[in-house]
């Protein structure tokens, strides 16, 4: 990440000594806010420099969960789709463009096991069907798959920093000792913060994960 | 002995480890373990290995973006050999394959820590090269004598690699005495603040020269180092350099083109 800033820095200041007002139609290195920017503006512009600048690290996520293929291309569509559709939701006071665009590749990943294991069971209840014979055999719903989508929705919600904390815990593997040394927060803070996200996790999946289960 | 934390008993969902006492606790209550249960119910779901924080870039085909272009109803197209990732996609020329260190000819090892892209972007443009390749086979005629001038001995033509919209034309010319100087003609806008470098790379992109400073506009004649092989270092490499002391390529290269002798 360091490494992305650095060459942003440098880049704008590239960019700032080519004669024009402001960075023109097509300069060629905005930094990560001002595609932000212009991407929440619905600057066509902007979701091709965000593809230029982020679809290989959407798009190697995808690839590390179902391997190379149309699944991950799948993933990776629908992650700049729905971001650009959704631009509204859009917050980058909240997380930067490209935290956003990983947030959402999350959720097509979980959507995409989801659909998995829903075609899983219409295929073991068919055959269930067809071999009509004993029993209760109704295929069961994966329930972390169900969870996965219910909680990546929960932490939507979330603000900062309790989400930005929860995060560093989930998604990082950071220890809370290491959390607090990242963010700059007392040890006690990120403790009390990472309790109450997990309730409230838990919370979410005891009033909305039984019905989902049902 | 009292009960661990609600705060320890999310550290433990977490797994990270407790402190001793805590630790024995919490192995022999049913009370606290099942705490622990019901709060790693959501830990387990969603800190896996697949939704982590990104890890390595690759480089989707092409037919991605054609996909999301179709969907968004979007008229702009991202510049392919931007599209960060392992892998370039439709590799036109030869690559170094994890390209070396940033090969800044003067700039040590340290170098790498303030233009640590170098190399990265080398590949990138690499993609590039295609234009530069086609453009210059379309060189001007060659070999021809040129009176007290030398005699030229091979040519570029410098396509932009941007939409900064660089070009320009790049002449190798043998002098009487054996000595060579690349004569190039930019056509390219002034940098207030910094300056325009020529360099000679390899094919691979891997390896360059500095060969000198010009202006945007100009026509400059730079000397060639001694004993440069232009069938090693055929590609004529326009960048733009900032004032910042840095002798190592700024990686913001505006034109190539290919030297066809």
């Amino acid at each position: 990440m360091t490494e992305l800033l650095e060459r942003d820095g440098r880049r704008v200041r590239v960019a700032d000594v080519i004669p024009d007002d402001g960075p023109p139609p097509g300069s060629p290195w905005p930094d990560d806010a001002e595609i932000g920017r212009r991407f929440a503006a619905g600057d066509e512009q902007a979701l091709a420099w965000a593809y230029e600048r982020f679809a290989g690290q959407v798009h190697g996520m995808a690839v590390r969960a179902f391997g190379p293929g149309p699944d991950a291309e799948d993933v990776t569509q629908q992650v700049f789709v729905s971001a650009w559709t959704g631009r509204a939701g859009f917050r980058p006071h909240q997380a930067p463009l490209p935290a956003w665009l990983v947030g959402i590749c999350r959720h097509k990943i979980a959507d995409t096991w989801a659909r998995r294991d829903r075609q899983r069971r219409a295929t073991e209840a068919a055959l269930a069907e067809a071999q009509a014979a004993t029993g209760p055999a109704a295929p069961t719903v994966d329930s972390t798959v169900a969870d996965r989508v219910l909680l990546l929705g929960e932490l939507e919600q979330i603000g900062q920093p309790q989400r930005g904390i929860i995060e560093l815990a989930f998604f990082e593997d950071l220890t809370h000792a290491q959390i607090a040394d990242r963010t700059g927060l007392p040890l006690g803070t990120v403790k009390s913060h990472i309790r109450r996200t997990l309730e409230r996790l838990r919370m979410r999946l005891e009033v909305d994960g039984a019905a989902l289960h049902a | 002995m009292p009960h661990c934390t609600p705060e320890q008993l999310a550290l433990a969902a977490l797994r990270e480890p407790l402190p001793d006492t805590d630790a024995a606790h919490l192995a022999g209550c049913d009370r606290c373990r099942a705490e622990v249960a019901s709060l790693q119910r959501g830990v387990d779901a969603l800190a896996v290995p697949e939704l982590a924080a990104p890890q390595g870039s690759v480089a989707p085909p092409p037919a991605v973006w054609a996909a999301i272009a179709g969907a968004t109803g979007v008229s702009v197209v991202p510049r392919p050999e931007l599209v960060a990732g392992g892998t370039a996609p439709a590799r036109p020329a030869p690559l170094p394959a994890p390209a070396p260190p940033p090969p800044g000819p003067r700039s040590p090892s340290g170098g790498s820590v303030v233009r640590p892209n170098f190399s990265r972007l080398l590949l990138a443009t690499a993609a590039a090269l295609v234009v530069g390749i086609g453009v210059g086979a379309a060189a001007v005629a060659l070999g021809t004598a040129d009176g007290d001038e030398g005699l030229q001995v091979a040519a570029a033509a410098l396509a932009p690699l941007d939409d900064r919209g660089a070009t320009g034309e790049a002449t190798v010319v043998e002098r009487d005495d054996g000595s060579r100087v690349l004569e190039l003609q930019l056509d390219a806008a002034d940098v207030p603040d910094g300056y325009y470098e020529v360099w000679l790379l390899d094919e691979a992109v891997s390896r360059l020269v500095p060969v000198g400073v010009v202006q945007g506009g100009d026509e400059a004649s730079l000397a060639l180092p001694t004993g440069i092989d232009i069938g090693e270092y055929p590609v004529v490499d326009v960048s733009v350099e900032p004032l910042d002391g840095d002798p190592s390529h700024s990686g913001d290269s505006v034109a190539r083109g290919v030297l066809e002798s």
